[in-house]
Order: C-alpha cells, then structure tokens, then sequence
C-alpha cells in the first residue's frame, strides 16, 4: 500500500505542473482552440482572443502584457461582431461563421458567408502589431466597430471636444489614450487603416469614449493594431498566474492528506485503546 | 405505520416538495428535449451527431456537442413521465433551449409540472434505494434518505445517478442468490444507463468464471439490455458511435479529480492528448484490481474497489458520480461515507447556487434581473480564475479521499502475488500476451 500510496502522491504533483509546462512551452506564438471554438494567440507583448462562433463578441479582443506585469492581459481594442455591418447585414446574425487556423498556426481564417457575399477576417500577429484583415469577394460597404472601456481621447479629440457623437476627420491612423479600469493603468493605442476609410465616428461615454467606428467602402481593409502600457497600475492577481500555483495547492493538498493519514490514524488508535 | 415505510414517505416527500423549483438547467432540458425527440418517434442520437457536426464545422475543431450521451435504455425511464406531462400541459414546449452556454426559456406554470414530472423517476429510484436499505440497516436508510448530497443531485439538480446506484444495487444484492443471476444481470445492464460503470463488467466476469450456467444467466439478462443498442447500432450507426463511443473516448479531462487543473489550459488538442494518461491508468488499474482482487475480496468490496479506482484514475469524475455507488458505500464497514462533502462542496464552485434556482428565479423580473446581476460578480470570479484554486484544491482533495476508501477496502484482503510491484509486472505479462 505504501508504494501505492507514493506512487499516487508523486503523480498527482507531476500532472500539477502540467499547465505550467505547457504555458511556458507550448501556448507561445501559434492560434490554439478551446473550449466550444474559442481561439487564443499568446505572443510575447500581445495575447488574442477570438470567441466561439456562437458569441458575437471578442472578434478579436486585443491585449497587451504590459512588461511590468507579464500575465496581466490589458484590452487595448476589440472589435465586435454584434454591432459591425456589411451591407447592411449584421456580421453576427446574418452570416454563417467558420473559424480555422492556418496549418502553421500562425494565421486566423474567420469566414463569413451569405448568398452573393463572402469576407474573410484574417488574424495575424507579428513582433509589435496584431493585423486584422477584411477581405472580400467584392467591394462592400462595411460598418466596423471598435470597443475600448474606455479611451480618454481619439486623434487629440476628448470628451471636452466631443461631448455627443461625433463624426471626425478620416486619416489612416487613430491615435487613442485609454485607462484600464481594472489595473488602472493608462495606455496609448494606435490603429493604422491600409485605407483612408469613408468615416470615423467617435461614440462618448462617461469621462471618455467607448467605441470607434470605421466606415469604408471597399473590398480589402487592414486595421493593425499595436499598443502599450505608459504608466503602471496596480499588479494584481491575473488568470495566468494560476499555472504556477497550482503545483503548490497540489503540494500542500497532498501534505496535508499525509498529515491526517499518520497523525488521524494514531490519534485513532489511541481513541480505541481508551475506549476499550 | 412501519418505520422502514415512514423512512421512504420521508424521503419522498423531501424530495417532492424541492423538486419542481431547481433544476439544473442544461441537464434537466437535456432530458426533457430527448424525451419530447423519443415520444414523437425520433432518433435521439441523430440530433446530438447533427448539433456536433456542425459545431465541429463551425469552430474547426474536435468539440462535442453535449447532448443525450447515454445507453438509450435511459430515455424510456423519462418517456412516461414525460407523455403524462403532456396529457396534463399540452404538446407545446414549456422548457426552450438551456443547452450551455444560453439559459432557458421558460413557460410557466407548466414547466414547473415538467421538472416535476421528469425527476419523479429520480425520486422513485432514491426512495427504492431507501427502501432496499432499511431493510438491511435502518440507520443507513436514513444516512441516504437525508443526505444533503443525495437530496441535491436528485431532486435539485435533477441528475439520474440514483437510477444507476438503485439497478447496480440490486445487481449486488442478487448476484450471490440462488436462481437470480438473470436479475443480477439485467440490473447491471441497467445500472448502465451511465457508463461508468461498465469498468464491472470483467469483474463479474472475472467472479463468474468457471460457473458456466450461472454466467449464462448473468449474460442472458445483461443481453436483454443491449437490445435497445442493438436496434440503434442498427438503424443509425454511425451516429450512434460517435455520440456514445466518440463523445466519451474523446471527452477532455476534468470534474471533481485530479485533472481538473486540464480546464485552465485554453488548447483543445493538448487537452484531448494529455487526457490519454488517466485512459491507459484507468485500463491498467481496473485490470490489476481485478485479477489480483477480484475473486478475493467479498463482492460488495470488490465492486466497490473497481469503482473507486475507476474514479480516482478515470479522467471524468462529475459531481453526480458518487451517488451510485453511495448505497454500497453505506453497506461497507471499510469506507467512509462523508467523503460526499467533497463533491458536494465542489458544485457550489463549478455552478453558483442561483443557476440551481432558475425556475424560481424566472417567474419574477425583479428576481430575473437581481440573477444577472450575481451572475456579473459570479463571473468576474471565475474570469480572473480565484475559483479554480478552490475547485482544484478540493478535485484532489476528493481523489485523495477516494484513494484513501480503495486502500482500506483493499486492506481487507492480501493480493495473490506477494509485492505491488510483481503483481503490476504480471498485469503486463498478462496484457502482452
């Protein structure tokens, strides 16, 4: 039994370190699926998360680690599929969606179609920038929009400048600021656009805005997206830290199974012998 | 009135009383789609194989879409129930959607009636179970009737692991009686209905070798269980495999185990290998429990050592799980029954107590937006991760109790080859050969 028992022991510490292991070796730099079709890319500076086909969020979402805190995943922009449009159509309720990771893994397909129309968003993350291309089978009139909560100011504009909705001058790049409520860092973003979109509109919201929207009328859109962390905030507990603690719930689990099994079982023993 | 009769009113009534207002919501709906798909004459396993083809086209990868995943005996336990719902509510669906990760509709009063209904199969085989034992042992009776895990996973959640802990005790129960083989058969095939147990089957045939006629009774009435599986392998087989055999061979790690730490690893194709470890162990260790115990220990310890093995190395250990095997826990000198804490613990983590409570919940808006609310501080939670240390602390903890349980029934009987060690060796001699 006590071979058993040792054996049981140093395998249930083993497997531990397994999502360790596989962070540290194996998740970096490649589009792994999970869960009901989600897709995470993990880069040294960015981490991308594309979401299932059954959720219009999230498509993508881009984080940045910010290098004072490695495992903390700041959003810097993500782009929405409940409120984008092409043509008029919803890119979540009038599409059929197939996801798929080129062989590699270093590219994202995300395929919309409908009758008469096909797009692809294609995902690609290189050293500094995440790329995000729409290409499709004709010119299309599309309708983008990009969430950040939220971004103190777009191209120079803030709240005191746009305090509605506001339409501002079209160029290739969007320059924003943003505090990240949940580390209360702020940060600089900046999306270049391959073209010179038809319209840009800035959408306020509180001290801030919450949304760009890019309205183009093309077949090809590339929107590359870099960003950064300009003053830290708050390190806190992040979800990729669980990794290197799980080995230690396991250890001291284990521990204390060991200390209940020799020390419950004496104190036991010595409960009968009183009582007999 | 008799005791043993006030025991199972009790345990009835208990039950009865919480049923109609919780249940949890993708397993209960799962049901109630599958008993509508049976009654109207559909192919059960045809719906689940279309649902997963299309997931698996829509995401490009191997996911399954978790539906009816069980021996298709199960159904028609529910069918019943199910058709004189319909008697009493009409044919229109009262219970819409509920498949994770989307939340149900629901149409009232009548799709209280329904979770009623349908877990009244549940409590009718928890109360049979209570009567079995009280027979035997009144305090144990009782120990089940009024255990708060038992309570919640058959009349809150609405889980049929009752079912499967009533036929596998009858099948025990019968088995060294004279002339009941055919029953002891036939209740094992029954207590199939969730596959785990099928890790007794070289037991018992392990335990009836040599005794020809009885294992041809034991065969006979395990057969007359198959004939379900038989028409389904026949009329849409291809189906009937991949949701029945590829669902579960290619099911990832997890529950309330050691492998759970699997969920915090976003790569569906290094959780689908990795989970291959705990397959070969589980294969190696069941073997090894019964070629060196089988015959040895006493039946009842036997079995319990097979399942125990099977839970502690098998790479799906869901909350429910324990509950079939908990009235032959209760029967064993050996075990200790409190290990139900553990997993009992654990649904709290993995589902908040409010998802449990929908039926309730759903009938007032006020309750319905004061839901989403929790839920936003529910899921902050467990985005960040802080109840992954929980669930995994206790998932090991649970395999360690368990561990523990298959030690002391083990201890009651010495293998046949002297050391771990030789015995292991001779496992894989056999296996080779």
């Amino acid at each position: 039994m006590k071979i058993l028992t040792i054996f049981f022991i140093v395998y249930v510490i083993a497997l531990s370190f397994i999502p360790l292991v596989h962070q540290l070796f194996i998740a970096q730099s490649s589009w792994l699926g999970y869960g009901t079709g989600d897709y995470a890319y993990q880069a040294p500076t960015y981490f991308v998360l594309f979401n299932n086909p059954y959720d219009g969020s999230s498509k993508p979402n881009i984080h940045v680690n910010p290098s004072f805190a490695p495992n903390e995943r700041i959003s810097i922009v993500e782009f929405s599929d409940w409120t984008s449009y092409v043509d008029g159509f919803n890119l979540f309720n009038d599409f059929n969606v197939t996801i798929r990771a080129s062989a590699d893994g270093k590219i994202l397909d995300a395929t919309y179609s409908r009758p008469g129309l096909e797009l692809h968003k294609m995902i690609e993350v290189t050293s500094g920038t995440v790329q995000v291309k729409i290409i499709a089978n004709k010119e299309i009139s599309a309708h983008v929009e990009l969430w950040k909560w939220i971004m103190t100011s777009v191209n120079n504009y803030t709240i005191a400048t746009a305090p509605k909705p506001m339409l501002i001058p079209t160029s290739t790049s969007i320059n924003f600021t943003f505090n990240d409520q949940s580390l209360n860092a702020t940060g600089t973003g900046m999306i270049s656009l391959s073209r010179v979109p038809t319209q840009i509109e800035v959408w306020p919201f509180e001290n801030g805005f919450n949304r760009v929207t890019v309205d183009f009328i093309n077949s090809e859109m590339t929107f590359t997206v870099s960003g950064s962390i300009t003053e830290p905030g708050q390190v806190s507990w992040s979800y990729a830290d669980l990794p290197y603690v799980l080995p230690i719930i396991a250890i001291v689990t284990v521990t204390g199974y060991l200390l209940v099994e020799r020390y419950g079982q004496k104190n036991k023993d010595r409960a009968g012998r009183v009582h007999s | 009135m008799d005791k043993r009769i006030k025991i199972v009113l009790a345990a009835f009534i208990v039950r009865a009383a919480i049923a109609p207002f919780f249940m949890h919501a993708g397993d209960l709906g799962t049901i109630y789609e599958s008993s509508a798909i049976a009654l109207n004459g559909g192919n059960l396993y045809n719906f689940v194989y279309q649902q997963t083809l299309q997931m698996q086209y829509a995401t490009g990868l191997p996911v399954f879409f978790e539906g009816y995943a069980y021996h298709p005996l199960l159904i028609y336990f529910f069918v019943p129930f199910y058709w004189v719902y319909t008697l009493i509510a009409g044919p229109s669906p009262s219970i819409i959607g509920g498949h994770f990760p989307s939340l149900p509709v629901l149409v009232y009063p009548w799709s209280l009636i329904a979770i009623l209904m349908l877990k009244l199969p549940i409590i009718l085989a928890d109360v049979a179970v209570v009567y079995i034992l009280a027979g035997i042992d009144r305090k144990k009776a009782e120990i089940y009737a009024f255990c708060p895990y038992i309570i919640f996973i058959s009349a809150v959640w609405g889980m049929f692991d009752a079912i499967v802990a009533l036929f596998l005790l009858i099948s025990y129960l019968t088995f060294n009686r004279k002339n009941s083989y055919v029953v002891s058969g036939l209740a094992y095939g029954l207590s199939l209905m969730k596959l785990y147990t099928i890790v007794l089957l070289p037991l018992y045939g392990a335990r009836l070798w040599g005794k020809w006629k009885d294992l041809g009774k034991f065969i006979l009435g395990f057969s007359v269980t198959l004939l379900p599986v038989a028409y389904y392998w026949m009329v849409s087989l291809l189906a009937f495999w991949n949701v029945l055999v590829g669902f579960q061979a290619n099911r990832i790690m997890g529950g309330v185990n050691l492998y759970n730490f699997v969920w915090i690893i976003p790569d569906v194709n290094f959780d689908l290998w990795v989970s291959r470890i705990p397959n070969i162990l589980l294969v190696v260790s069941v073997l090894a429990i019964v070629m060196l115990y089988g015959r040895r220990l006493p039946l009842l310890e036997a079995i319990l050592a097979v399942m125990l093995v099977s839970f502690v190395f098998g790479k799906v250990l869901n909350e429910q799980f324990l509950v079939s095997i908990f009235p032959l826990m209760l029967l064993c000198e050996e075990c200790d029954t409190r290990l139900w804490i553990a997993p009992f613990s654990f649904i709290f983590l993995r589902s908040p107590f409010y998802y449990f409570a929908i039926p309730i919940l759903w009938g007032s808006p006020y309750f319905y937006d004061l839901y989403f609310q929790a839920d936003t501080i529910w899921r902050y939670l467990q985005t960040v991760g802080y109840l992954m240390i929980p669930m995994y602390a206790v998932g090991i903890a649970f395999s360690l109790l368990l561990f523990w349980n298959l030690t002391q029934v083990l201890s009651i009987s010495r293998p046949a080859a002297g050391t771990l060690s030789r015995s292991f060796s001779r496992v894989i001699r056999i296996l080779r050969k």
